[in-house]
């Protein structure tokens, strides 16, 4: 396959990726990685080093709809986020001590546990039903943000599970080349018991700092080949864009279990090219 | 504190949106160079930010796809950088020195990543 037709190839995976994930909430790099190492044979940390640039892309080309809104909790954010950078750091060390096999492992679980949560209902809103924890009092979580013309005040609980969480987070993000965005919310909601909102908010911003801080090692490691990496920006930015605009009029809850389905599939073939080589 | 409030929202939106409009368009033009010389692949850059830039700026007089490509890249990475910079300078002005000091923890952790990404882990 000559460079030319790889670059629009890819490009064309990028637009996808920002497509179905603005849609269905599915990360982009759950696509880039299988498109780049299935197809086109790429070796796991080239085409992690790729997928990161496009998870820089999507949290950078959704932050103005985050920002102006006050529902990033900018204190969770900056907190959590010295564990998912630690462990992004770790991560990207590791990365290349790692087999392909053990990657493509992991990746397929990781991907197949993202496809059967899609097909889950979303989590409803957790507002003011919990109490800071002591910790959480001392790093002053707790916050509002305004609904409807009105503030909602929320406070924050398990802190250090939720530092433990990040941590992992930032170390799949950094080995696999994914925003791990089902995992930083999962903390965030689930475990800390911030509202939905502020805790998709919240996670955008965390997602794309991760990203940076194993997409530096990658880059200054020599593993981003240029054009791929800008015709994945590029899709990416263009797909979330159109996603945008088409999700008011799709029946998005159709499509996120059909393309979980889809993913399902994805995450057997990366566990089979994994286990048929160990 | 509202108005510094504010300002770091509207700061975060302009650091957003002009860095995602000058890296696309460095893409594009990246790209359409890429394209019009029938799609030679430019080499992996490697070491550190400001060797990548110094390369692109190098190959950029010869209208090379790789300098445009390079700069978009490292433009884009290091947006999140500014977004933590500004973070730290508003607690800064806020007088919390508790999350002035970790977002400068979480920036040395990014600027480790480049560092160790230098020297080949």
């Amino acid at each position: 396959m000559t460079p030319l037709f790889t670059v629009l190839l890819v490009l064309c995976g990028g637009l996808a990726g920002g497509l179905i994930g603005s849609l269905t909430g599915l990360g982009g790099g759950m696509i880039i990685v299988p498109l780049l190492t299935l197809v086109f044979h790429m070796p796991v940390p080239e085409a992690v080093g790729v997928s990161l640039f496009g998870v820089i892309a999507t949290s950078t080309g959704a932050a103005p709809r985050f920002v102006g809104t006050g529902l990033n909790n900018v204190r969770v954010a900056l907190f959590l986020q010295v564990a998912a950078s630690t462990g992004a750091l770790v991560g990207a060390l590791l990365a290349h001590h790692l087999s392909a096999q053990f990657l493509f492992v992991l990746f397929g679980v990781v991907l197949g546990y993202s496809a059967i949560m899609s097909f889950l209902p979303k989590h409803a809103e957790t507002a003011g039903v919990v109490q800071d924890s002591p910790l959480s009092h001392r790093l002053r979580l707790a916050s509002r943000y305004q609904q409807s013309g009105e503030w909602v005040e929320y406070h924050v609980t398990a802190v250090l599970p939720g530092f433990a969480g990040m941590l992992g987070a930032g170390l799949l993000s950094a080995l696999l080349g994914i925003g791990s965005g089902a995992f930083k919310v999962l903390a965030l909601d689930r475990l800390m018991r911030l509202p939905f909102r502020v805790s998709t908010a919240t996670s955008n911003f965390m997602i794309g700092v991760t990203a940076a801080t194993s997409a530096g090692y990658y880059l200054s490691n020599g593993d981003v080949a240029p054009a791929l990496a800008a015709a994945v920006v590029i899709g990416v930015l263009v797909g979330a864009y159109i996603g945008g605009h088409l999700v008011k009029v799709l029946p998005v809850k159709f499509l996120r279990r059909l393309f979980g389905g889809v993913l399902l599939l994805v995450a057997l073939q990366m566990l089979f090219k994994g286990v048929i080589n160990l | 504190m509202n108005r510094i409030v504010h300002e770091r929202r509207l700061l975060n939106i302009w650091i957003v949106r002009a860095s995602v409009a000058v890296c696309l368009l460095c893409f594009g033009i990246g790209v359409t160079i890429f394209l019009w010389h029938g799609g030679q692949a430019p080499a992996s850059p490697s070491g550190s930010l400001l060797h990548i830039l110094k390369l692109a700026v190098q190959a950029g007089a010869g209208w090379h796809a790789s300098a445009f490509l390079n700069a978009g890249l490292v433009i884009l990475l290091l947006t999140p950088m500014v977004r933590l910079v500004a973070g730290v300078y508003v607690s800064l002005r806020m007088r919390d020195w508790l999350y002035a000091v970790i977002g400068l923890i979480v920036i040395a952790l990014v600027l480790i990543g480049l560092l160790a990404g230098q020297s080949g882990g």
